[in-house]
């Protein structure tokens, strides 16, 4: 309860410090901006993010959208989905609490990534009202994900620390590649499933801060400019390259995550939903898991 | 076709904000969006002190039109940069793009949201009909198509901010420079 009120205030007082009317962006900052603006000793940050946003970010999240998918659709095809019977023993491996943190998590990732989407090809969607609200949801529904990431990132931290079932994993990628069954080592978590936590929990909480930073523009921190350097022009400048950057991994392995749930392993998005998991699914692809379990008999 | 600048010779500016307050009211914008504002360097410091008028440059290339996701602006053929402000989704790209710290952001929305950006037009209006009533409320008056020289440099009682098109205001800079001797 501590945390989120700490929270709640952090977030009422970053608020008000946006309403300050004078910053060092329009304030007297402002010549040493426009001198250090593209020079050798800057960090040449403004020049950097007008390239990246001007020539590559929208065409990269293109072929994100495009590729990863697209490979996706190819496995399916080639490879096809993994079932495994759904009327087997099951094992409730998901409390209400874990169920209800990562679906709060889900329905927000499910409202940001569209309308990131909307405002990355805002050209295209014609300006206005739509990218507008597009904008003012991809804000909002942060908070629900900003309440939801530390209880999730606490709850399954233990299960995402890599260990060497991971290597072996990696080396025969997930056993995804071959239509057979073969009991693949992994714990209650895949490595797959890591890097999408890591990602997940340290993306997200990184796109939260930089998000910020640019919704609150004119926020004084003096701490931050004192640990880095840097002007509060460039400290958004780099906010916006970072929560671009970032956006990238996310949207892949969200891509991914959604993919594995819905698709490549038939069925597997219930686990959530029911807190159930099939023994099948867990003897085949979590088989360390599965030793554990059948170990303390509950399979 | 010749290109419209502005240029601020700080030797004459003498810091009396007649420029930033002449085009706040002419174009009635709320309180804390100044699109031309007087900057002093050295305060009180002899021989150091410096003062300056800021604005949107209208750059060539212009940088924050390169970035805008929503694509609002607008490059005329004299070079003045305008955008539109209905199609502007207050994202700040722009403003990250932006060399000087031109455009600006009304706290219109809710929980402190960013409204549509605001810029200097160089008295040029927006993409609205010129001088309708819209164009006026969103953009503040269209002096340019009226054959009128921008509020800032009309008010200006040093001639310190200069502008038209580039040509003629180096040409006036450079005959300053010659007749004092110094100030490249
Ligand atoms: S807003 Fe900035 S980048 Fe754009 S034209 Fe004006 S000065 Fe140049
Ligand atoms: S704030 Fe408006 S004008 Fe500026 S980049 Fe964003 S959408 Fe374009």
């Amino acid at each position: 309860m501590r945390r989120y009120m700490y929270m709640f205030i952090a977030f009422l007082s970053l608020a008000s410090v946006a309403m300050a009317a004078d910053s060092q962006i329009w304030g007297e900052m402002r010549i040493q901006n426009i001198l250090g603006y593209g020079q050798e000793e800057s960090l040449k940050l403004g020049p950097l993010f007008t390239m990246l946003q001007h020539q590559y970010f929208a065409w990269i999240f293109l072929g994100v959208l495009i590729g990863v998918p697209g490979a996706f659709f190819i496995h399916y095809k080639i490879i096809g989905p993994k079932v495994f019977p759904h009327s087997e023993k099951k094992y409730y491996a998901f409390n209400l609490y874990n169920r209800i943190i990562h679906q709060v998590a889900a329905v927000s990732f499910l409202v940001i990534i569209p309308t990131g989407f909307i405002i990355v090809f805002g050209d295209f969607f014609g300006g206005g009202t739509l990218v507008r609200m597009a904008k003012n949801l991809h804000g909002i529904f942060t908070i629900p994900f900003t309440i939801v990431v530390i209880p999730m990132a606490l709850m399954w931290v233990k299960e995402a620390i890599f260990n060497w079932d991971d290597v072996k994993w990696l080396m025969i990628v997930g056993g995804y590649l071959s239509k057979e069954k073969k009991p693949i080592l992994a714990g209650k978590f895949n490595c797959g499933q890591k890097m999408w936590y890591w990602v997940a929990i340290l993306g997200g909480i990184t796109m939260i801060l930089s998000g910020a930073f640019m919704f609150f523009l004119d926020f004084k921190m003096q701490m931050l400019h004192d640990l880095t350097g840097m002007s509060q022009i460039d400290l958004l400048r780099a906010a916006a390259i970072i929560h671009n950057v970032m956006g990238f991994a996310v949207l892949a392995l969200f891509i991914t995550h959604v993919y594995m749930s819905m698709f490549a392993i038939k069925g597997a998005v219930h686990s959530i939903i029911t807190g159930y998991v099939e023994e099948e699914e867990v003897k085949i692809l979590h088989s360390t898991w599965y030793k554990k379990l059948k170990d303390q008999g509950k399979f | 076709m010749s290109r419209m600048k502005f240029y601020c010779d700080d030797h004459r500016c003498i810091e009396c904000f007649a420029c930033s307050v002449a085009c706040a009211e002419a174009h009635e914008l709320p309180t804390g969006i100044s699109r031309r504002k007087v900057i002093t360097l050295f305060d009180g410091i002899e021989g150091k002190e410096v003062s300056t008028s800021i604005a949107c440059m209208h750059c060539t290339d212009a940088p924050c039109e390169q970035v805008c996701p929503v694509d609002c602006f607008y490059i005329r053929e004299d070079g003045i940069v305008l955008h539109d402000k209905n199609k502007c989704i207050g994202c700040g790209y722009c403003l990250y793009a932006c060399p000087f710290g031109a455009p600006q952001f009304p706290r219109d929305g809710a929980f402190g949201a960013k409204g549509a950006m605001d810029k200097c037009t160089m008295c040029a209006g927006g993409p609205l009909e010129t001088n309708s009533e819209k164009e006026r409320h969103l953009y503040g008056q269209n002096r340019i198509a009226e054959g009128k020289v921008p509020m800032c440099a009309a008010v200006c009682s040093t001639n310190a901010l200069l502008v038209g098109d580039a040509e003629s205001v180096s040409n006036i800079y450079r005959k300053r420079v010659a007749g004092r001797g110094k100030g490249v």
